[in-house]
């Protein structure tokens, strides 16, 4: 007689049950996406601290070139201090290094240079309406390589530029309008930095600010920037960072186009630099 | 797939948020160019004691005129008068007209009979102070506390150390031409307190200071022989060194004062030799047949400048201090003599002659970076101030008849006269005393 309990009922049961018991291993065999994903988002990572850590990278400054001497071997051994001395010894071949003309003894105060001419802002009552550009809808990777292609691109200038209803980010954008508005600035206090200029190492005197302006052209707030604050422990570097703050007190309000305030309320960094005044 | 697609998005976007540049960029402005003015600043007569407070505000304001680098304001236009130091003065006053620093001061007698000198630098502009010093002296010493506060106002304006607490050695020359006295003396840098060291019978010729400022040594012809003498200030004692056969000259002193770089003749050759002043001992550096002289110590005692005419001209040449290495570093048109290292250690001054005019000049230490900074047409003889930024020189007219001291800076500017009583020659300028 055949009952529930055949083997062969019995096996299939087990087999099924077994079937549904039977735990799913840890490694699965397949296509890897987790290591993939593990991959690509490791690369965007070293990717991003890349471009950003080099965009924050200032450019270091060219070290001073070195004079070297080309002097043959003969020639050493000519000047040996045992060789008699003959009027051949003046015929030695060192060459010469080049020397700068002595410059002038500035001894008359420095005549102001002429004032650029103050730019003509016209201020227009009624600006015309400008179109927003339409975003176009971009992928991720778009989006990526538009990046890139923004930091490495070089500028161009642009003439006659009128800001948008969106101001357009980028540092330097190189217009016309900053470069005026700067030009400015630098005319008006140039006549009140007296800066230090007896430092060994000139590189010292270099003093950088963020100034903040008052719509009125007064000093809303003025700061050292983070370096400059932190090299000001060096007594010449102090000395020049206080020259150039007494300037800048000294020489407001400051007259620039009330108009374009939004360019000028920030000048991050004010630099002072008086290498050119030391001919180094 | 759909999942990491969404996680690389956000990823990404997140990412392109930070290394966005901001929304708002501040403008970037150089100033590279400025003007060479000096400091205007405010220095009333200090309070207290009134004689005293005026002598000593005097000294200072004249002291800081003379660097070149201060413009002291006349105290009549002061419109608020400073009588208590303790307070903050009022700023707009003194913006007014035109105070960019503000020292003001106070001396009072002490019981026990010292004068003490307080006073404070103040920044006009920053409405703060920027310094603050007390000293204390006796009265008669009451100039070198007001040299000590120039001093530190100069330093901390300018960032450099001073050099207004010094003395000058040199030689005060007298009588006519054919007949010519010359005396050993001594004065403070501005002209104040000269001393005569020496009575005037016998010739005398470049002192040169020694470090610990106590010291000088100098060139004499004693007994009709030039030789270099040691001759100390505090007692009036001198002695020669070595008792050499022959001619010893242009002597000078190494940066820990414990040995003299000196110039020994024999059979008409002169080199250049260094005397160990506690063992006497002495070590030749050169043995060129051509006239070496004029030694001079790097202020890290390693190297020593020289001139010598071994090429043919005068020119200059360094070696280490035991006499190797020795190469030419002046290559400029014409001589080029009494090297000076600069207490700094960055530059050498040096006399230049060419088509008859003798010319001061700095250069490098490598020779190059050559300028000439004294307008001649007779200048010799640099001398550095302490802070290696000041030098003095002796500048020779009427045939060799008369002689003065001047001073400039080192960036050819500020050159004046330094008075002297009577003709002077042959400065040395002392580092900062004690």
């Amino acid at each position: 007689m055949s009952s529930s309990h055949s083997p062969t009922r019995v096996r299939a049961a087990s087999a099924a049950t077994a079937t549904y018991r039977r735990a799913r291993p840890t490694t699965e065999e397949g296509p890897r996406y987790g290591v993939f994903a593990s991959v690509a988002f490791h690369g965007l990572i070293v990717a991003a601290m890349f471009f950003t850590i080099q965009r924050n990278f200032d450019t270091p400054e060219d070290s001073n070139v070195v004079p070297v001497d080309l002097v043959t071997i003969a020639d050493v051994t000519n000047v040996a201090p045992q060789a008699p001395p003959q009027p051949e010894m003046e015929k030695i071949e060192i060459p010469q290094p080049t020397l700068e003309a002595p410059p002038e003894p500035q001894m008359q105060a420095v005549e102001p240079a002429p004032e650029p001419p103050m730019p003509q802002f016209d201020v227009q009552k009624e600006v015309k309406p400008v179109e927003k550009p339409v975003e176009p809808k971009k992928t991720a990777a778009q989006n990526f390589d538009a990046l890139l292609n923004k930091l490495t691109a070089a500028e161009k200038p642009v003439k006659n530029a009128k800001p948008a209803e969106r101001v357009i980010p980028g540092i330097g954008s190189g217009n016309a309008m900053t470069a005026n508005i700067a030009d400015a600035l630098k005319s008006q206090i140039y006549r009140c930095w007296s800066p230090p200029t007896g430092a060994p190492d000139a590189r010292d005197l270099i003093a950088d600010f963020v100034l903040n302006l008052n719509p009125d052209g007064t000093v809303a707030a003025l700061r050292m920037a983070p370096g400059t604050l932190a090299a000001s422990g060096n007594p010449y570097t102090r000395a020049a960072a206080e020259a150039a703050s007494r300037a800048i007190y000294q020489c407001q309000p400051y007259r620039l186009p009330a108009d374009r305030y939004n360019v000028w309320r920030e000048i991050n960094p004010l630099r002072f630099d008086p290498r050119q005044m030391m001919q180094q | 797939m759909k999942r990491f697609l969404i996680l690389l998005a956000a990823f990404v976007a997140s990412w392109a948020a930070l290394a966005a540049p901001p929304a708002h960029a501040a403008l970037q402005v150089d100033v590279t160019q400025g003007v060479s003015q000096p400091l205007p600043i405010a220095i009333p007569d200090f309070v207290g004691d009134p004689q005293a407070g005026a002598n000593i505000a005097g000294v200072v304001r004249a002291d800081l005129e003379r660097s070149g680098l201060f413009r002291p304001l006349d105290q009549k236009g002061f419109a608020e008068r400073i009588t208590n130091i303790n307070t903050v003065p009022n700023f707009g006053s003194w913006r007014a007209i035109t105070a960019q620093g503000l020292v003001t001061g106070q001396v009072t007698q002490q019981p026990d009979g010292r004068l003490r000198v307080d006073f404070r630098l103040w920044d006009v502009y920053g409405e703060s102070q920027m310094l603050g010093l007390q000293f204390f002296t006796t009265p008669e010493n009451w100039r070198r506390i007001a040299h000590m506060v120039s001093d530190a106002i100069y330093e901390r304006i300018t960032g450099e150390k001073g050099y207004f607490d010094t003395r000058v050695v040199f030689i005060a020359e007298s009588g006519p031409a054919q007949k010519r006295v010359k005396r050993l003396a001594i004065m403070d840098q501005d002209g104040a307190n000269p001393n005569f060291l020496t009575n005037g019978s016998y010739m005398v010729l470049t002192p040169r200071f020694n470090p610990t400022a106590q010291m000088i040594a100098y060139m004499s012809y004693i007994s009709a022989k030039p030789r270099v003498y040691l001759f100390d200030i505090e007692t009036g004692k001198q002695e020669m060194l070595g008792n050499f056969p022959n001619m010893t000259f242009s002597p000078r002193f190494s940066p820990d004062g414990n040995r003299v770089a000196l110039t020994l003749e024999t059979n008409g050759n002169s080199d250049i030799y260094v005397m160990d002043l506690r063992s006497r001992a002495i070590q030749r550096l050169t043995s060129d047949p051509g006239i070496d002289t004029a030694p001079s110590f790097s202020p890290d005692g390693r190297q020593i400048a020289f001139e010598s005419d071994r090429g043919g001209s005068q020119q200059i040449y360094l070696m280490n201090v035991d006499g190797s290495g020795q190469r030419r570093i002046s290559f400029g048109a014409g001589n080029n003599g009494t090297p000076v290292w600069s207490p700094r250690g960055d530059l050498l001054a040096f006399t230049k002659q060419q088509g008859g005019r003798f010319t001061l000049g700095v250069m490098r230490t490598d020779g190059s970076g050559e300028r000439m900074i004294s307008s001649g047409p007779h200048d010799e003889g640099p001398t550095w101030a302490p802070n290696g930024r000041v030098l003095m020189f002796s500048r020779i007219s009427g045939g060799g008849a008369n002689s003065q001291i001047w001073s400039i800076d080192v960036t050819g500017r500020n050159e004046r006269r330094v008075l002297t009583p009577g003709s002077a020659s042959d400065p040395a300028w002392s580092p900062l005393i004690q």
